[in-house]
């Protein structure tokens, strides 16, 4: 029989476990990447059998059911930037083997990397989103919010808004509910919703405009311009250039209200682009699969760059690097088209490797 | 001319015209800015990529009820089983929920391509791309697609790449001008279907990179711009029809046959009226796509028949001696501007006469036709400004002759001088009212161009590319009114020089004595003849 004492154990340290995991359940959505392509994500039922969306996400994977199709592309987006924009570097953003957590320890805590991942969901939902609305999957768009009228009167009058409001407010309404539902006097809703909006602008502030003169003999009386999205390739090499001048934040009390201010006073206040990040990062040397990290023993690096990020000094940890040679298969000759399948030859190649000892 | 209304209207009398003239013009700004949307719009389209393996015809559609076989990109592993002449890119044109419309005038397509560098399959220089391109059209949402038309299409493709071409910036994406696709002149339909395919064969789509997207921008002109630019005309056509007929009733009034100068006035109410026609009422109904070529045409003659008019008004008020009142006699500014506006409507029936039979031609598709199109608006360029020098040599010439008879005024008996005083009024007036004109028209221009189109103000949004546009179309209206009205020939002037008539034949012979050869020739000019006899009667 269960003493009154061990009960009275039990419950704070369940709530305590809950809590500790509490803070990564903002990008827990992530894990929709996982889930299999023939798996529908909308409609009232599967919403609910989701893992990894809080209750304020599956309110909207219920009402807006159709764009959660673009959500779980926008997950496996993140994964594929992350994995190419940081492939040279110590953390090259490797995922847990199983798990509604897909980045592992790293999410735990504030970190910087946390800090990235965040920036990057919410752009990559914002994208993901706004490519649907303009390839004509999604029933509502830009046209819904007009200027003059409902739709199809309004869209005739002057035109179409961007669909990227829509995207941008989309991700807003999606990937800012779990913080939002957590109060904004806690430290690390605030850092997540400042790097949320962190990922957004640097969508937003790498537009570029073209334009068409088409007015009389085609003389620049008219002239129309549009603005054109950057690629995701951009966005992720934006926020990699942002990781790296990420700013160390802590919670300060200013007047009434709460806020993120450098840990170092002689450090600029971070702009809105920018991001933050409470808590220093873990050393990556070291494996610890259960947390995700794979360690260094073993990775790829560069022998010929000295100081560089992929270069092998900064890659490998303590132990340093060996140098090897190896034969691989390359593929040669080929004969490309501008897309699809290629025919190519295969050719042996000797190169040198260099791996990070254990 | 005989006295003509401005000589003889009080300066109270034109200065409430002027009131009234302007109050027109701001009226027409604000209609512009404030009640009539953007001029045109941008829609950007992402293509659907479609399978077809089998080849088949006919039309794929992206979404909706009978979708066609999607392969989302080309990084996935079903890419590596199809080939690139399986896949067509599809654009269905209105976005789902809407519908396009006969007001929308016109829908030009602009073609983006998202094209990734990689080291082994990167563009080659001076690269053609092959579009085997379909539009296809229905009118409501079950019937099946007709074909409009299939072109297959040549483009030059310039991309340019910003970071150094290495194997670590390989899936960057080339920086590629939007390259023109189709210009349809006219919007008959509710609903538009773009089928695109890229062929591949040895000599054909060899060296266009690795293509990932190819992005489609719509572009047409807004339903509410075009009702609110169609009001305008119709509001001003029937003011310049009236003016020009009771002009031509005024001039055959009187009794003599008209000078050159009015009927130069007459061609310019004449090609107003032509510029007023409301004709897209008309095309509402009718799939007309010889719109975008005529109102060309209209503008081109309008601009043509206004510097043939500001030429001859300038060289008939060179106060000289000299033969004038033929048209001969401005035969090679004349000449100029007939031969840079026929340069510029070759050019254009070109480009946009054959748009009638298919919208995917682009004269700048080919060396030769771009080599060709450039010589042409080079060489209409270089006549339009060997005007322009010519126009400003001959009114600096009228006014040195003015400044010259100003001189003289004082030792003049009064009636020649009153008579002079009127002519030297009248080619002033018209000097400040054009060059005000002229200069709002490039500045507004250059305001336009580097406005970003709409202004906030409180609740207010004005729409600066609509207002540009319904001003400067309004205050060319009422120039040309302004000038039918106050250069009719008047009826107060017979009727209170007549006891003068003695004493200005006496100065008439005294005139062809005294030449001033600043600009000129020998002889009297026509005007000076009228001015003369109309003093007899």
């Amino acid at each position: 029989m269960p003493t009154v004492s061990t009960v009275n154990l039990t419950a704070p340290l369940l709530l305590l476990l809950l809590w500790a995991t509490h803070p990564t359940m903002a990008t827990n959505w992530l894990s929709l990447a996982r889930l299999p392509r023939s798996r529908p994500v909308s409609g009232a039922a599967p919403c609910a059998r989701l893992r990894g969306l809080t209750p304020g996400q599956v309110g909207v994977c219920r009402a807006r059911g159709e764009v959660m199709e673009s959500v779980r592309k926008a997950a496996e987006t993140v994964i594929e930037e992350c994995q190419h924009q940081f492939r040279n570097r110590r953390w090259n953003c490797s995922t847990t083997p199983r798990g509604i957590n897909v980045f592992g320890r790293v999410m735990n805590q504030g970190t910087r990397e946390a800090a990235l991942l965040h920036a990057l969901s919410s752009a990559a939902v914002a994208v993901a989103v706004t490519r649907a609305c303009t390839r004509g999957e999604l029933e509502r768009c830009g046209c819904d919010r007009k200027v003059r009228g409902v739709s199809p009167e309004g869209f005739q009058w002057s035109g179409c808004s961007d669909n990227l409001s829509y995207g941008v407010a989309f991700s807003q309404t999606f990937v800012d509910e779990p913080e939002r539902a957590k109060g904004l006097s806690a430290g690390r809703p605030l850092m997540n919703l400042h790097n949320n909006e962190a990922g957004r602008k640097a969508i937003l502030h790498n537009m570029q405009v073209e334009c068409k003169c088409h007015g009389v003999s085609g003389s620049c009386e008219l002239r129309t311009c549009w603005k054109v999205m950057p690629p995701f390739r951009r966005v992720g090499f934006v926020l990699k250039e942002r990781f790296d001048g990420a700013t160390e934040v802590r919670l300060t009390r200013v007047g009434s209200r709460t806020a993120l201010l450098p840990r170092d006073p002689q450090v600029k206040p971070p702009a809105a682009r920018d991001l933050v990040y409470l808590a220093p990062s873990p050393d990556f040397c070291h494996l610890d699969p259960d947390n995700g990290i794979p360690g260094t023993a073993g990775r790829r690096c560069n022998g010929t760059s000295r100081l560089a990020p992929d270069g092998c000094e900064l890659v490998c940890c303590g132990p340093g690097y060996r140098a090897g040679r190896a034969e691989v298969v390359q593929r040669c000759s080929c004969k490309f088209s501008w897309c699809c399948s290629v025919r190519c030859q295969q050719c042996k190649n000797t190169v040198t490797i260099h791996t990070c000892r254990v | 001319m005989s006295g003509a209304i401005i000589e003889n209207m009080s300066t109270k009398k034109l200065v409430f015209l002027f009131f009234i003239i302007i109050v027109l013009q701001v009226l027409s700004i604000m209609v512009g800015a404030l009640i009539a949307p953007s001029p045109t719009s941008a829609i950007r389209y992402l293509a659907t990529k479609c399978i077809d393996r089998h080849r088949a015809r006919g039309w794929l559609v992206p979404w909706g009820s009978n979708r066609c076989q999607q392969i989302h990109s080309f990084d996935e592993p079903l890419a590596q089983t199809l080939y690139a002449n399986d896949i067509v890119f599809a654009v269905h044109v209105p976005l789902p929920n809407a519908e396009m419309s006969p007001w929308f005038q016109y829908m030009l397509a602009v073609l983006q391509f998202d094209i990734a560098f990689k080291v082994i399959n990167h563009i080659e220089d001076d690269v053609l791309i092959t579009i085997d391109a379909g539009l296809a059209y229905r009118d409501d949402l079950t019937s099946e697609w007709t074909t409009k038309v299939r072109s297959v299409e040549q483009r030059p493709l310039r991309c340019i790449f910003a970071v150094p071409k290495t194997y670590e910036n390989e899936g960057r994406f080339y920086h590629c001008d939007p390259v023109p696709f189709m210009e349809l002149g006219s919007v008959a339909h509710k609903y538009f279907l773009i089928n695109l395919r890229l062929p591949v064969n040895d000599t054909v789509n060899v060296g266009i990179g690795e293509i990932k997207d190819i992005h489609v921008v719509g572009i047409h002109q807004n339903g509410g711009f075009t009702k609110v630019w169609v009001s305008m005309k119709t509001v001003f056509s029937p003011w310049i029809l009236v003016a020009t007929v009771w002009y031509w009733h005024r001039i055959s009034l009187t009794a003599r046959p008209p000078v050159l100068l009015e009927k130069a006035i007459l061609a310019l109410g004449v090609s107003m009226t032509l510029l007023n026609v409301p004709a897209e009422w008309l095309s509402l109904g009718f799939e007309w796509t010889w719109m975008l070529l005529l109102e060309d045409a209209q503008q081109g003659a309008f601009y043509s028949t206004l510097f043939c008019f500001w030429v001859i008004f300038s060289g008939e008020h060179l106060m000289d001696q000299s033969q004038r009142n033929r048209l001969s006699a401005y035969w090679w500014q004349v000449g100029l501007v007939m031969f840079g506006s026929s340069l510029l409507l070759v050019f254009d029936l070109s480009d946009r006469g054959v748009h009638l039979t298919n919208p995917f031609y682009s004269v700048w598709a080919s060396d030769i036709g771009m080599k060709l199109a450039i010589t042409f608006i080079i060489m209409a360029g270089v006549s339009v400004c060997l005007y322009f020098l010519s126009l400003c040599g001959m009114v600096r010439c009228v006014f040195r002759n003015i400044g010259g008879k100003m001189q003289q005024l004082p030792a003049m008996p009064k009636a020649r001088r009153l008579r002079y005083k009127g002519i030297i009024f009248r080619f002033k007036f018209l000097m400040l009212v054009t060059l005000a004109c002229a200069a709002m028209t490039v500045v507004f221009f250059m305001l336009n161009q580097v406005s970003a189109g709409h202004w906030h103000w409180g609740d207010y949004t004005f729409q600066v590319h609509s207002a540009f546009l319904t001003g400067i179309y309004g205050m060319w209206n009422l120039y040309v009114f302004t000038i039918i009205f106050l250069y009719a020939p008047s009826h107060k002037h017979g009727r209170k020089k007549s006891g003068n008539s003695q004493q200005t034949e006496v100065l008439e012979t005294a005139e062809s004595q005294e030449s001033q050869q600043t600009c000129g020739e020998q002889g009297p000019t026509e005007t000076y003849r009228i001015t003369g006899k109309v003093a007899d009667e």
